[in-house]
């Protein structure tokens, strides 16, 4: 079976200077995201995980190696505006993206920039605004808003664009748990029910749990590549590169390593329960 | 006698701020010297508003403040004496940096303090090596430090004016895992050297759970409990009213408890979390 | 207060004025203000008035509202009042200060010229009363555009861009501002006491993070436009088109005939 791949990044390196000196965000990366699937990129400040995101859209182009975007090389000039309508970018602090200051015309920027009809725009500004459920703020102004809500509005204005992709630069870093908590429900419902590709750059772990892949970065490369489970149950690899795992994985780590026959590949709290409640009714050890 | 007390206080915005509704209403504790005092609740619950108060940034519309048992504000022209003695970190204390140096920006606290020469030279040098800012670091520029550092840099300029009491809102917000144990450590750090009382304001219960030794949790601008972790969290149904929650190793617990492994209810972090489940095993084998 | 600078002053309620369409609302101003000016005699300008207090009744918000906006200005209004009445030529002489006189005349002009300014601050205000500052920026791109004919196509949209985010961030700032003055006083910092110099040296403590961030939110906000398929004003599309209906129509065709009203005044009387 041939993979359906949205985005192709292919042996790149990204780099950049500064004070005559250069460095290596990136070292001959390669990554394959599938068309429909949410994955989530962890890795601690300065690991390339940001560098990565602005490679996809084109905002960055590599220094060598090429980024295809449904095919397409994000250093042709001429599909640009294509490839950014394709793969949106939210990122970190929702205050920095949003234009206007009443909400349904900052959703429509995006689509008022491709010169759609008026009526074509309405349509999405009013279906983005429902599908991130803040339709009924459409008249308010943003910075009457919580963080939640506006990093919502930042969405549904990339929603609007009706893009393949989504990439998120770390939405959730500046919001309360109540905040991230929206956010992650949200850009998991968009990816279920519109089928919008999803890459989450986060650093937090928790946000990993529902992902179809996990890929960790250091350093410019990537250290891990698989499911949230798998990804998590190396608790020492995380921690050797500056992350933290969920309290759950944290706590089955500590008895595995005080000798109790658990299993670390688990992240709910039933999940954990289960594993706890077999290791003290096991005989065997 | 409390180091800290705050008074049936109240605040109100006025009628201009519809939106975010961040007053506090009959608000009163007590804090004594040395306790690290951990702050929950919900954005908009007040939290910040009633930090604010300590250190007479806001003036109470009703109630008072009394530090060490004087009203803070029987002298209005002194408030800013308090303010060297109730030290309050804000969010992203990086974005207030502004001098050219490093060592000049930690100065500044002590500086509008009156010290100088030696005096001022040596309680900036005090703190750097409290926290761990590096002597090579002083004469750079705070615009060119990493995240973990400006904060780090930001937090000393606080902690140079050797304040009796010092807040903190959120203090590891936005930092990585490995930028966050840095800050928690610096706060440890400060607290061992000077004895200070220290008061964070945090969503992270599990944070909670490991350095504080009470709990004030604020809900729609009241105090809605003020206790130790421990009866705080023994509360998980009335945190889960509220939209709050217990720590995740406690969730564990519970579920455990549920289905009847004898575990006890007063377990707040995955150390203690594991001694519990081991020492059970251990009893169970002798059996 | 400046952290609502997104409504303006603009006071939510339904009437006619605020329905009719921002472009025509300052078209119109402009003629208005013009033919107060033509008022030549006291009945034009008596005239005037009613019209202007028909617009103000019309426009249903409350007249104290109109009064407060005069209230910034009464100095200026009574220094003109002041000024005109020791210009009037002719009449009987009332007062004699020294060389200065006070006439008849000059207090028929004094009022005159106070009339004047009220009306123009009232019609003023009837404006920015029923109309959103986003309207207004949208009304102003849209007017302006016939000067995409002499090459300055991309002046207008970039002026308009402009207004937009500078609307969208003021009251952004404006929060940051007060977070930074709350920082520096946690940090002692004096902002409130000490000559000239002195406070003036107390302000590089918020305005340099100030400076810094605003930097920093531009170069992210230049960043996530460009993200959404931003390229400047070519081919851009509005969602939200502005067109003329027969109430709008209706609107200026009265106002145009009580402006010939106000030349009749001024040839007839």
């Amino acid at each position: 079976m041939i993979m359906d791949n949205i985005i192709e990044v292919k042996n790149v390196t990204y780099e950049y200077s500064e004070d005559n000196i250069s460095y290596a965000a990136l070292k001959d990366f390669s990554l394959n995201i599938e068309r429909g699937s949410f994955t989530v990129i962890l890795g601690h400040n300065g690991s390339g995980k940001s560098t990565l995101a602005k490679l996809l859209n084109g905002l960055y182009k590599p220094t060598s190696g090429d980024v295809l975007v449904d095919g397409i090389n994000t250093k042709d000039e001429k599909t640009e505006l294509e490839i950014k309508r394709k793969v949106g970018m939210v990122f970190q602090n929702p205050d920095n993206q949003l234009v206007a200051s009443i909400v349904e015309e900052d959703v429509a920027f995006g689509p008022e920039n491709l010169g759609l009809e008026p009526a074509e725009i309405r349509k999405r500004v009013d279906d983005a605004l429902k599908s991130v459920d803040m339709y009924e703020y459409r008249e308010s102004t943003p910075h009457h808003l919580s963080g939640g809500q506006k990093q919502r509005i930042a969405i549904a204005g990339i929603i609007a664009m009706q893009p393949e992709c989504i990439v998120l630069d770390e939405p959730t870093a500046m919001l309360d748990p109540k905040g991230r908590a929206e956010i992650i429900s949200t850009v998991r419902r968009l990816n279920i029910e519109k089928g919008i590709t999803v890459v989450l750059i986060t650093h937090y772990m928790e946000e990993a749990e529902n992902a179809d892949r996990v890929l960790v970065m250091n350093d410019g490369g990537i250290i891990a590549d698989s499911t949230p489970k798998e990804v998590f149950s190396n608790v020492e690899r995380l921690k050797n590169v500056g992350l933290d795992v969920p309290q759950t994985t944290e706590l089955l780590y500590r008895l595995k390593s005080a000798g109790l026959p658990v299993n670390t590949h688990v992240i709910s709290i039933k999940e954990a329960a289960d594993e706890i409640e077999r290791a003290l009714h096991s005989e065997d050890n | 006698m409390p180091i800290l007390e705050v008074k049936n206080l109240s605040h109100s915005y006025g009628g201009n701020t519809p939106f975010i509704n961040d007053a506090v209403s009959d608000v009163s504790f007590g804090i004594e010297k040395g306790e690290i005092i951990g702050i929950i609740g919900h954005t908009g619950s007040g939290k910040s508003t009633l930090v604010q108060h300590l250190n007479g940034l806001l003036k109470p519309t009703e109630g008072e403040v009394l530090l060490n048992n004087e009203n803070i504000w029987d002298n209005p022209k002194e408030i800013r004496k308090v303010r060297s003695r109730v030290g309050l970190v804000f969010q992203y204390p990086e974005y207030q940096l502004f001098e050219e140096t490093v060592y000049a920006d930690i100065a500044f606290g002590p500086k509008n303090m009156g010290l100088a020469g030696d005096e001022l030279d040596k309680r900036v040098r005090e703190i750097c090596k409290m926290i761990g800012v590096k002597d090579e670091y002083l004469e750079k520029s705070p615009f060119d430090l990493s995240g973990g550092e400006k904060r780090r840099v930001a937090i000393a300029g606080v902690m140079a004016m050797r304040p009796e009491i010092i807040v903190f809102d959120e203090p590891t917000a936005g930092l990585d895992p490995a930028g966050r144990e840095s800050v928690i450590e610096i706060i440890n750090n400060y607290r061992a050297a000077t004895g200070a009382t220290v008061i964070v304001i945090s969503h992270s219960m599990e944070d909670m759970a490991l350095i504080a030794d009470k709990i004030i949790v604020m809900n729609n601008g009241k105090l809605f409990m003020f206790d130790t972790v421990e009866n705080v969290f023994s509360n998980g149904d009335e945190l889960r009213k509220i939209g709050l929650n217990v720590p995740i190793v406690t969730r564990v617990f519970d579920e455990l408890r549920g289905r009847g492994i004898p575990l006890p209810e007063n377990v707040f972090t995955v150390k203690r979390a594991v001694e519990e489940i081991t020492a059970l095993k251990a009893g169970e084998r002798n059996a | 207060m400046l952290r609502d600078i997104t409504f303006g002053q603009y006071y939510d309620c339904d009437s006619v004025v605020h329905r009719t369409d921002p472009r025509a609302k300052i078209v119109l101003l402009i003629l208005i203000i013009v033919f107060i000016f033509l008022a030549k005699n006291i009945f034009a300008l008596l005239f005037c008035t009613a019209c202007v207090f028909a617009i103000i009744f019309v426009s249903r918000v409350p007249i104290k509202l109109y009064i407060k906006n005069l209230k910034a200005i009464l100095p200026i209004l009574i220094f003109t009042a002041v000024i005109n009445m020791f210009y009037g030529d002719g009449g009987t002489v009332l007062v004699q200060l020294w060389r200065l006189s006070i006439t008849t005349a000059g207090i028929y002009k004094a009022f005159y010229m106070a009339l004047r300014i009220i009306l123009l601050i009232f019609v003023s205000s009837a404006l920015t009363y029923t109309t959103t500052p986003n309207d207004l920026t949208d009304a102003i791109e849209r007017l302006l555009s016939p000067l995409k004919f002499i090459g300055l196509k991309n002046a207008v949209h970039t002026l308009a861009m402009m207004m937009t985010i500078a609307l969208r961030f003021i009251p952004t700032l404006v929060e940051e501002t007060e977070k930074i003055m709350n920082a520096q006083k946690a940090r002692g910092a004096d902002l409130e006491n000490g000559n000239l110099k002195q406070r003036v040296k107390a302000l590089v403590p918020i305005l340099i993070p100030l400076l810094i961030s605003s930097i920093r939110r531009a170069y992210e906000l230049a960043e996530a436009m460009e993200c959404r398929c931003y390229c400047g004003g070519e081919g851009r599309q509005r969602m939200k088109q502005l067109k003329l209906r027969p109430a709008d129509y209706a609107v200026c065709g009265v106002t145009v005939c009580c402006c010939a009203a106000v030349i009749l005044l001024n040839i007839f009387l």
